[in-house]
């Protein structure tokens, strides 16, 4: 039992991140029908943006402010780099295409990934930076969850995914630009129609779903130590099999996609091993694309002809 | 003009900037780098002399290339390893008086590259050897292309085990992953060990060693579990959730150092008293966790009191050093003393380069250091195949404080 | 109205639509003649002018640069594969070098020690590019019900899923089947496949790098021939139906899921036939030779020459595999950094006096920085230039940084970015104003960073191409702009 709990913890952290990312995919999949390739490298920003953060405040083992605040200014800081760079993007990568066949976009944000994880590793280095969290927030810091103990900083990070999936699910349905996503999402023309600024839609779609990978990244560094260039790139296929088993488009869907496979992740190493456990997500994305490719939550998509 | 021709105009000045920059030989004008690394190409300021007489005051006049990962993934690798190779040259070319110029070629631990970049080092009629390539794939690729050329080339960092044995111009100077590995088992035999969970990170670096250790303990009755992950996970928490707590050591042949630190703090996060014990590629500043051990082919250079004007003399120049530089300073010394001899022979003829090289390969396979010549103060010499002869590995305990303390 | 060039009007005719053609042949400019005469040869002797040029290569230049051209032409090759799948059907296939480890990796395995089997080239080569070809058909599986984006992501794990088999297949329990003995090592791991052996064909033996280089040669003019035969054949035109639109296609009775799978098939096949002469090449076969970068590599020749085009591919191929050897060298990797972007300031800033001013707020502006700069901080012009001509004359100008000071360049990188993407958004002489600063900065980089890296230059120029390429000429360069019929 103890073990399940603890694997359903470790899940559960991972799910979170998971969650986060497949946000972003899915709302601007569901807005302008393309993939962004190029989301993973925002959330690696946003990761190196809160270490520069934790850097300039005096770094893990001298903080300058008290610890909340500092977690508090590196999640700023990460939402500030990564929807600059998530504003551009749309800006001048995919707004030039936004009536091209569909294939030009799709290269244009592989070539945009390309892009950013060089300039990452051109400035960073191809040497991984840690945040030293165990510097900052002690291990002994944790909250007691039936037999075993979490750590304070996995706690902090599933209850901000949480709080951040509440308030986006609200924004969504009860305010006017959340609503105008939602219109611009299901028939981009006819919102145009009624009125709606779909442009400035748009950007805040990539605004929103940019600054939760900001924040996703803070949550990596955190919880998990290491960041890296590549990193955008491999979380960014898992989100992706998230975002499409949960229904690419559909935001209830990407944050259940994220939660699962994160927990499949977590499980099939516990149970299997950690040598399957790619393969088995892979295999996971590829039986539910076949079988039923909406994902979960998704809508079937209507095509006009 | 048309947009359209704008492009058409481009294409067109592009191509022939190809096309000259193809054709241009490298002789144009080049200089010597000085502190920051570049992948220049330098050449020599004349056709390499030759020799007539064997007086000692002719300056030795000849190139020898190096190969490795500068730039890209492994940089941290192969950058270290440039400098080292470079303060070789230097003092070298200072205290005997010679003229021998290091050319680059990077590799990018990109095993096509190097079997790009190999025909070009023989091209170069002026270079008499290699150093490296790092990575077994890469040695694997440029093979091929040194063995028929008799191109001796000495790689400081490659360790899966028979490649002397393919490759007849190919020298080592680390100990191979099958010394490593008894070592290692021996050690937490001798502590005692009852359980051990081995993970490997899927290189091929990682899984022979993985392979070795589990034999070895096996053999000594130890119980032991594997299981594997990919280098560019950050996340291990479902993977120690897995390991049992009355295991003894989990043993990590990674490259990655900073991997072994998070799996660390994950299994303090869990509460799990465990001892990780490293492989060398964990001998880094990266994985710092008090109480564990690493494997190294040397000890520390900082602790070794001989050599600390050497190590004075490199930090001064250029600001990082990991394990992988001093051995690549070892094997360039090696080469640059086989050169010389050769040189001081009457040797080094520019119009047979494949002649020259094979000479030289001679006298790197006739190497035999003492231990006060070398910068690890251990004797260096090889075997009739090219492997480094002796060679033994280090185990280090890390202390509170980061020092290392050798313990075994 | 006046009346339209060449011929009378036609009752219920598109004019416009008609005259396309006729538009894109009318060349004006100073090219024109050139091209005219360019376009009178037909393909076939385009052809055999290029490939003479291309046979007569290798001898005006040492071994080590006919190694560099079998790389161009082994690219060339894959480019022409990829260029079917995705510029033809229009496919989105990511997972293309699977095909093309899988034939290499087929390839190691027959024809080394590592078994060992040591089969025949005759008898290899087509075994191996058929059992590729049934790759592709396994893989264009899923591309009848999925399209688009679901296909690309598809094909992208499957290539992952394909590396990951190769690297761990020993530890995957394969030997519970019942053929297959306990410890085969089919796939050498993340070791690899080395001491593969050449090609023999029917007794002679390719072993040196000017025979490969013929062989590759010879097989790019064939595959360009068959190539152009089957573009023109019902085949092409059933393709060019399903990439414009796949549902009216299909409606016109075009078998348009056996089209995908030739589409596939076809890909496949030239990729697992490149695979083959790759390991021979190599004498190897590494888990290394397989990464994202090559498929990138792969995918920007194909759209910078322009997807659809047997010569734009090529070209593009051929460019593409040209750049990180450019790049290697500090000097050439100049040529090409200020070459460059003279060109492309000279081509788009129209008239030319604006050019010159430019230059010269350029040049006045570097030195004030560099006076300013100097008095304050020593260390800004500390380091020393890496040695290209251009960098020379631009050494007084610019500052160059000592190795410490990374940080600074990291900030003009990202200013750098930020003014080329403003630019484009400002008109004018306000244009040129935030030009010079920003092409000062973007210089400031090059020397100081840029020029040592040539991996990561290389990953950024390839990047930045493919995303300008498709903003401002999605058909490449050679491509033709598809024009859409509302």
């Amino acid at each position: 039992m103890e073990f399940f709990l603890q694997q359903t913890v470790n899940g559960l952290t991972l799910g979170s991140v998971y969650a986060l990312l497949a946000l972003g995919y899915s709302m601007v999949y569901g807005i302008l029908k393309l993939l962004n390739f190029a989301h993973g490298e925002v959330y690696m920003f946003g990761a190196f943006a809160g270490y520069g953060v934790l850097t300039v405040l005096g770094g893990a083992s001298s903080p300058v402010v008290p610890v909340w605040l500092l977690i508090t200014l590196m999640f700023a800081g990460a939402i500030v780099v990564s929807s600059a760079i998530g504003v551009a993007l749309e800006r001048f990568a995919y707004r030039p295409l936004r009536e091209a066949p569909r294939i030009a976009p799709l290269i244009s944000a592989i070539g945009a990934s390309f892009f950013l994880q060089a300039a990452a590793l051109l400035m960073f280095g191809s040497r991984s930076r840690s945040y030293s969290t165990p510097t900052l927030v002690d291990f002994s810091t944790s909250i007691p969850f039936g037999p075993i103990r979490v750590w304070m900083v996995r706690v902090l990070v599933i209850v901000t995914a949480v709080v951040l999936m509440v308030l986006l699910t609200l924004w969504v349905s009860r305010t006017r630009t959340g609503k105008a996503v939602r219109a611009v999402s299901f028939d981009r023309e006819a919102a145009a129609m009624m009125g709606i600024d779909v442009d400035k839609v748009i950007v805040v779609t990539f605004l929103i779903g940019s600054a939760l990978a900001g924040v996703a990244g803070v949550m990596v560094g955190l919880v998990f130590g290491r960041i890296f260039h590549l990193m955008g790139f491999f979380a960014g296929l898992k989100a992706f099999t998230a975002a499409v088993v949960g229904g690419i488009g559909s935001i209830p869907g990407a944050m259940l996609g994220g939660l699962l496979i994160g927990l499949a992740e977590a499980y099939s190493t516990g149970y299997i091993g950690a040598l399957y456990q790619n393969l088995i997500v892979f295999g996971i994305l590829i039986v539910v694309l076949l079988v039923r490719p909406r994902g979960l939550l998704g809508r079937p998509e209507l095509v006009k002809v | 003009m048309r947009k359209g021709s704008i492009w058409r105009i481009v294409a067109l000045l592009m191509a022939l900037t190809m096309v000259a920059a193809a054709c241009g030989s490298d002789s144009d004008d080049t200089t010597t780098t000085t502190a920051a690394a570049a992948a220049t190409t330098t050449t020599t300021s004349g056709p390499a002399a030759t020799t007539t007489t064997a007086a000692a005051s002719t300056p030795c006049v000849a190139s020898i290339g190096i190969m490795g990962p500068f730039t890209g993934d492994a940089a941290f690798i192969g950058q270290v390893q440039l400098n080292w190779a470079k303060y070789a040259v230097e003092l070298f070319n200072g205290d005997m008086g010679s003229n021998i110029t290091l050319i680059e070629f990077d590799t990018m631990i990109d095993p096509a590259q190097g079997a790009i970049l190999a025909p070009q080092a023989v091209d170069d009629s002026d270079i008499v050897g290699v150093i490296g390539p790092a990575g077994s794939q890469v040695v694997n690729a440029v093979g091929p292309i040194f063995d028929p050329a008799q191109m001796a080339f000495i790689s400081p960092s490659s360790t899966e085990v028979g490649l002397a044995e393919k490759y007849d111009f190919l020298f080592r100077n680390v100990p191979l992953d099958d010394v490593q590995g008894p070592t290692s088992a021996a050690y937490m035999v001798a502590q005692g060990a009852q359980k051990v969970f081995v993970i490997d990170d899927q290189t091929s670096y990682s899984t022979g060693l993985a392979g070795t250790i589990q034999s070895e303990l096996e053999t000594a009755g130890v119980t032991v579990e594997t299981d594997s992950v990919v280098q560019d996970a950050t996340d291990f928490s479902a993977l120690v959730s897995t390991i049992p707590d009355d295991t003894d050591f989990v043993y990590l042949p990674w490259q990655i150092a900073s991997n072994g630190e998070i799996l660390g703090n994950q299994l303090a996060e869990q509460g799990k008293d465990i001892t990780i014990f490293g492989s060398d590629g964990m001998d880094s500043a990266d994985f710092n966790i008090a109480g564990s051990v690493v494997a190294a082919f040397a000890p520390d250079l900082a602790a070794i009191p001989d050599s600390a004007d050497l190590l004075a003399g490199y930090l001064a120049q250029y600001d990082e050093t990991n394990t992988f530089g001093p051995v690549a300073f070892a094997a360039t010394k090696v080469l640059l003393e086989a050169v010389d001899r050769v040189c001081q022979a009457g040797g080094i003829d520019s119009g047979d380069a494949t002649a020259t090289r094979a000479l030289v390969a001679a006298e790197v396979a006739l190497t035999d250091q003492s231990a006060d010549e070398t910068i690890l103060r251990a004797p260096l010499s090889f075997t009739s195949i090219g492997e480094l002869d002796g060679g033994a590995y280090f185990i280090s305990e890390i202390q509170p404080d980061g020092s290392y303390l050798v313990v075994g | 109205m006046t009346s339209p060039p060449g011929g009378e009007v036609r009752i219920g005719v598109d004019q416009w639509v008609e005259q396309s053609d006729e538009r894109r042949e009318q060349h004006t400019g100073w090219t024109a003649p050139a091209r005219r005469a360019f376009d009178q040869l037909t393909p076939g002797w385009r052809l055999a002018l290029v490939a003479t040029a291309a046979a007569a290569y290798p001898f005006f230049v040492r071994g080590s640069d006919v190694r560099i051209g079998i790389s161009v032409l082994l690219l060339a090759m894959l480019a022409l594969g990829l260029n079917v799948v995705v510029g033809w059907a229009g496919l989105l296939d990511l997972g293309y070098i699977a095909f093309y480890g899988f034939g290499a990796y087929f390839y190691a395995i027959v024809t080394s020690d590592h078994l060992p089997a040591h089969w025949p080239t005759e008898v290899a080569i087509p075994v191996i590019v058929v059992a590729t070809g049934i790759v592709g058909v396994i893989l264009s599986l899923p591309s009848r019900r999925l399209v688009g984006d679901y296909l690309a992501i598809m094909t992208l794990f499957f290539s992952q899923i394909f590396l990951e088999l190769v690297i761990n297949f020993q530890r995957l329990p394969f030997d519970r089947l019942p053929f297959v003995s306990e410890d085969l090592d089919l796939t050498g791991g993340s070791n690899g496949i080395p001491g593969v052996e050449d090609w023999q064909l029917f007794g002679y033996h390719i072993n040196t790098f000017n025979r490969y280089y013929y062989l590759s040669l010879a097989l790019v003019v064939l595959l360009i021939i068959g190539l152009h035969n089957i573009d023109k054949s019902r085949t092409g035109r059933a393709w060019r139906a399903l990439r414009e639109d796949t549902l009216a296609a299909e409606h016109m009775t075009t078998p348009v899921n056996t089209m995908k799978m030739l589409a596939f098939v076809v890909g496949a096949a030239i990729a697992g036939l490149t695979g083959t002469i790759f390991a021979a090449v190599q004498v190897g076969v590494f888990p290394a030779n397989f990464e994202l970068l090559l498929l990138i590599t792969i995918y920007a020749a194909v759209i910078l020459g322009g997807s659809g085009s047997l010569s734009g591919v090529v070209l593009g191929a051929v460019v593409v595999a040209y750049v990180p050897e450019v790049l290697r060298d500090p000097s050439k990797a100049g040529w090409l950094f200020y070459g460059g972007l003279a060109v492309v300031l000279i081509l788009t800033i129209k008239p030319w006096q604006r050019v010159l001013i430019l230059g010269g707020g350029l040049v006045g502006f570097g030195f004030l920085v560099r006076a300013v700069a100097s008095n304050i901080w020593d260390e800004s012009i500390a380091g020393t230039a890496s040695g290209s001509f251009a960098s020379r004359a631009v050494d007084g100008w610019v500052l160059i940084l000592d190795a410490q000071a990374d940080v600074i360049t990291n900030y003009a990188f990202v200013a750098a970015i930020a003014g080329f993407l403003a630019v484009t958004l400002v008109k004018g002489w306000w244009r040129i104003a935030l030009l010079i600063p920003t092409i000062y900065l973007a210089v400031l980089v090059w020397e100081n960073k840029l020029v040592d890296q040539t991996s990561v230059t290389r990953q950024l120029l390839f990047g930045g191409a493919l995303v300008v390429m498709m903003a401002v000429r999605p058909q490449g360069l050679l491509g033709t702009r598809r024009v859409e019929i509302i």
